[in-house]
């Protein structure tokens, strides 16, 4: 007997079972893997599912779906799922039970609309969705929709579809200037009438966007295997002003942007028309510059400069680069905004053949509990939340110091290092009032001292030409926002005529002298915002989100003009209170000068 | 010795199956859709009116620009115009076009080379898809992407892989042999000449037109294999014409398309004559039926209402003449459904030759 054969057999045989064994346990992997992707999907779902919200009209006038974000009762639904409710609506969670409910903010444009879900017992916490981040989200990405389609649920439990992301970016053209979806998250995921203003989840169960629209062109409004959700990162940038229940407006750039095709067949966005008064046009861009980047993207075409554009609420400050031939620069670009005041009587038709006409809400009358937390006012959706917020953020300054009993004058003395000079001049800031030439009144007075020069100012007087009020030179008016700004740290909101949370925007505190020039990406802070009137004074104030600390604050007399920036830095207890002992001033692309404060003498509040 | 021999080809077998595991693995979506996109183009042409898109999109089949599209209106354009996937823009000209398929092949005018495109030899070689087999579109379907934004992809199934032809009035079928049929609504406006591919991107079929079945008013999703082989009279002869070679004759600059088919009214007599069509769905009533004609045979009535021809709901007399033209004497009994009094009636209708005129 041969031992060689048998060796051969032997091996022969180790390898055909290894083999087996091997595509046996491939073949078993595939099917765990598919089990457990399914096991992973319905976990998510499960995950996911508490925070939807099916709402209907009262009196069953129409109705959509939303989305939990925050355990107070805050959802994220469509302006045109609560254009027909009106102010008040009923909400129902999968748990069965229904909740009355308010609008908050809206965003008409965006097609956004914030609501606030009353809970049944003061201090009931709801179950939310976990933010994502849509900039994450790319073609080919699973996802969930969940949401009442055909408002089939009358026991609040979600439809759920499972589909592909088509695309992302996308731009889709408003109907008239309202409901235009800008760099929003195309689906192949089922969505049809009902579940608009609902949620698409990641395959992490996070909300990436709030389905609104689809493409129907000949077809009946149903599925057409194309539809699209406003991706979760638009919506935090107007959530600042939904909550503080403002009637939002999205921005214009103030210059036409056109694509021109080069030799190459490549495309260049060319600026081919600009408005004067613009504050691009202040910062320098001009008719025929090349426009580079917008908001820290590159713009190659219309499509993407209109979904730049699109993400941004009015007033916004974003950087924006352009080219010609004196070079590149970048610039931050103040926003205008799109809407008119005639937008609300304006019939537009939604895009795709949705007869629905675009009624004002107002219109319609809010009914049952959730009506005293509502408050019309001209431009907001809901006043009653900006007083509530207006509070918040006025409390939360408060802990930085109560003001109120030292109003008398103060003077504050320092340095002030001017701009092209390269060595600091001693300098007293003195805000007072004074008597008038009568004697009969005080008025109050601004006197700046820097080394042998003074500058001063009554801002209230009557009769002064407009340069009076910017001075001194070349800081665009920071004696009347000296001014200002004493009367807001001792009056608060009773020092003006007009005081109103402004929601959140980007603040870009410009870097202290000597230290290292950072980009306008780093120098970005988001600040809850006021905006108030007083006289002739506008002015928009900045506080920190985390403290209610003043950061800083922009006056102007008008609108479209470059305002007078003062920034500050540097805080330290004055006694007791926080004292700015930084303060720089910059006017339009300039920087005037940076101020460092040593000593303070805040006066009592006089009778 | 032998032992460690066995020992080095057992470890040999398995690294290889632990290669042929990963190589298994697969490539995400988006990858797959990114790596397709390169190979498509978005068309803009003639249309923008009376439903019709005037945007397209198509399929790169050479490094030198020649484009496999759908044979539609967009291509009647002297400012045919073609975006890559990086952006570019191009003009481009309509080469060929081939009704039979219902494709044309387009040629980006300026001189460019190594442009990313599909091996249609290879796709056309591989073996038909089937029922049940996961597919994608790629399309730019509403003209949602201009120059360098990536077209659309959606996920579907091969529903089925049957003939598209449907009785010609009731939906008027552009292709005549057999299609996939996909769950998915891809043939949206802007889509047809799209790619369907499989799960590794690799082309199975070029998404056709819209199409709706006016019977149901249901629309149809459908794409043309790549595979697809057409029976051609060119120069006199019978030819078997797939799409390879209808690409290679076209980039060649030769490729005749085949010479138009007749296509005939069957013309089988039946003896009914309706009532006056006097709008525009006037349903199909029973006027008065010929002495002796294949409809008296029947025992069809006047008054009688016909709902069905041959399973097919005839709701108004233009789609019954529509549909009676496909039927001659030739063909076996047609049964139809007839409307009498409150009762459904049945009956078969033997077509003949057209009686002489006397």
């Amino acid at each position: 007997m041969n031992l060689l054969p048998l060796r051969k057999h032997l091996m022969r045989i180790l390898i055909a079972l290894s083999l087996l064994a091997g595509f046996v346990a491939g073949s078993a992997r595939a099917q765990n893997d598919v089990l457990k992707s399914q096991a992973d999907r319905v976990a998510v779902i499960e995950k996911a599912k508490p925070s939807v919200v099916a709402i209907f009209a009262k009196g069953g006038r129409g109705g959509g779906t939303g989305v939990l974000i925050s355990d107070d009762g805050y959802a994220l639904t469509n302006f045109h799922v609560v254009q027909p409710t009106g102010p008040t609506m009923e909400c129902g969670l999968p748990n069965g039970v229904l909740y009355d409910a308010v609008l908050v903010g809206l965003d008409k444009v965006g097609d956004v609309a914030l609501i606030k879900l009353l809970p049944k017992k003061e201090g009931d916490q709801f179950p939310t969705a976990t933010m994502g981040d849509s900039d994450t989200v790319h073609e080919g990405d699973w996802s969930i929709a969940m949401g009442n389609p055909f408002l089939l649920a009358t026991d609040f439990t979600p439809t759920v579809t499972f589909g592909l992301v088509s695309g992302v970016h996308r731009y889709q053209y408003p109907a008239g200037v309202l409901l235009e979806y800008t760099d929003c998250i195309q689906i192949d995921t089922s969505i049809n009438p009902g579940n608009s203003g609902g949620p698409l989840f990641n395959m992490k169960g996070e909300l990436i966007g709030i389905n609104g629209r689809g493409s129907f062109d000949k077809r009946s409004r149903i599925n057409s295997g194309v539809g699209y959700a406003i991706s979760i990162n638009q919506i935090k940038n107007f959530m600042g002003h939904l909550k503080a229940g403002i009637d939002t407006d999205h921005a214009s750039l103030g210059a036409l942007v056109t694509t021109q095709t080069e030799g190459t067949g490549l495309g260049k966005m060319m600026v081919t028309s600009i408005l004067e008064d613009s504050d691009v046009a202040r910062r320098g861009l001009d008719f025929d510059d090349e426009l580079v980047s917008f908001g820290g993207r590159m713009v190659t075409s219309v499509n993407h400069y209109k979904n730049v554009l699109g993400l941004y609420p009015r007033g916004w400050r974003v950087p924006l680069e352009y080219r010609n031939e004196k070079g590149r620069k970048e610039i931050l670009a103040r926003l205008m905004g799109v809407q008119r005041k005639v937008v609300e009587e304006e019939k537009t038709k939604v895009q795709d053949g949705d007869p629905k006409k675009l009624v004002a809400i107002k219109n319609l009358v809010p009914q049952g509990p959730a009506a005293k937390l509502y408050e019309a006012k001209s431009g907001f959706a809901n006043y009653y939340f900006n007083k509530i917020e207006k509070a918040r953020l006025l409390a939360s300054m408060k802990k930085n110091g109560d003001f109120a009993p030292v109003g008398g004058a103060w003077t504050m003395q320092g340095n002030v290092r001017l701009k092209k000079l390269n060595t600091d001049s001693k300098t007293t800031l003195t805000i007072d009032e004074k008597k008038s030439d009568d004697g009969k009144n005080s008025e109050p007075y601004i006197k700046l001292s820097i080394e042998a020069f003074d500058y001063d100012l009554y801002p209230l007087k009557a009769g002064q030409d407009a340069g009076a009020l910017k001075k001194p030179e070349f800081s665009g008016g920071l004696l009347p926002a000296m001014y200002v700004w004493h009367r807001l740290m001792t009056q608060g909101e009773a020092g003006f005529s007009e005081f109103l949370h402004g929601g959140v925007e980007p603040f870009y505190p410009p870097v202290p002298q000597g230290e290292k020039d950072k980009s306008f990406a780093e120098r970005r802070v988001d600040c809850e915002v006021i905006n108030s009137r007083h006289g002739p004074f506008l002015t928009k104030w900045f506080f920190g989100q985390k403290d209610g600390k003043l950061l800083g604050f922009e006056l102007r007399t008008q609108d479209n003009e470059d305002p007078c920036e003062v920034y500050f830095g540097d805080y330290r207890p004055v006694e007791g209170r926080m004292m700015p002992h930084r303060m720089q001033a910059t006017y339009a692309d300039g920087h005037y000068g940076t101020f460092q404060f040593a000593n303070f003498t805040l006066a009592a509040t006089t009778k | 010795m032998r032992l460690r021999l066995t020992a080095v080809l057992l470890l040999a077998v398995g690294s290889g199956m632990l290669a042929a595991s990963s190589a298994r693995a697969q490539q995400p979506v988006g990858q797959v859709a990114a790596d397709v996109n390169k190979k498509l183009v978005k068309l803009f042409g003639a249309g923008g009116f009376k439903g019709l898109p005037s945007y397209g999109t198509g399929i790169l089949v050479s490094p030198k620009g020649y484009v496999l599209t759908v044979n539609n209106h967009i291509l009647s354009s002297t400012n045919l115009r073609v975006h890559l996937y990086d952006g570019r823009v191009y003009a481009a000209k309509l080469v060929s076009r081939e009704p039979e398929f219902d494709l044309a092949i387009v040629k980006i005018e300026n001189d460019v080379d190594f442009l990313p495109h599909y091996d249609v030899d290879k796709a056309a070689a591989s073996p038909i898809g089937e029922a049940g087999d996961m597919v994608f579109a790629h399309s730019n379907a509403f003209q949602i992407a201009t120059r360098d934004e990536p077209m659309s992809i959606q996920r579907g199934v091969i529903a089925a892989y049957t003939d598209l032809r449907g009785r010609r009035g009731v939906f008027d079928a552009p292709f005549n042999g057999e299609v996939y049929f996909i769950d998915t609504v891809a043939n949206n406006p802007g889509a047809a000449g799209g790619a369907l591919t499989n799960r590794k991107g690799d082309l199975l079929g070029i998404i056709g037109r819209e199409l709706k079945n006016t019977l149901t008013d249901t629309w149809i999703n459908y794409a043309v294999p790549i595979q697809s082989k057409v029976d051609l009279v060119r120069d006199q002869k019978n030819e078997k014409v797939n799409i390879p070679l209808f690409i290679r004759e076209s980039i060649e600059g030769k490729y005749k398309e085949g010479d138009k088919k007749k296509k005939e009214d069957k013309g089988g007599y039946h003896g009914i004559v309706l009532v006056a069509n006097a709008v525009s769905a006037t349903p199909p009533y029973v006027e008065e039926v010929m002495p002796e004609s294949p409809a008296a045979k029947a025992g069809l009535k006047p008054d009688d209402l016909i709902v069905y021809v041959d399973g097919n709901l005839v709701p108004s007399i233009r789609m019954f003449r529509e549909l009676m033209k496909t039927y001659g004497p030739e063909d076996p009994a047609i049964r139809m459904e007839v409307q009498r009094g409150n009762k459904l009636e049945s009956m078969t209708l033997k077509l003949t030759q057209q009686p002489k005129s006397k």
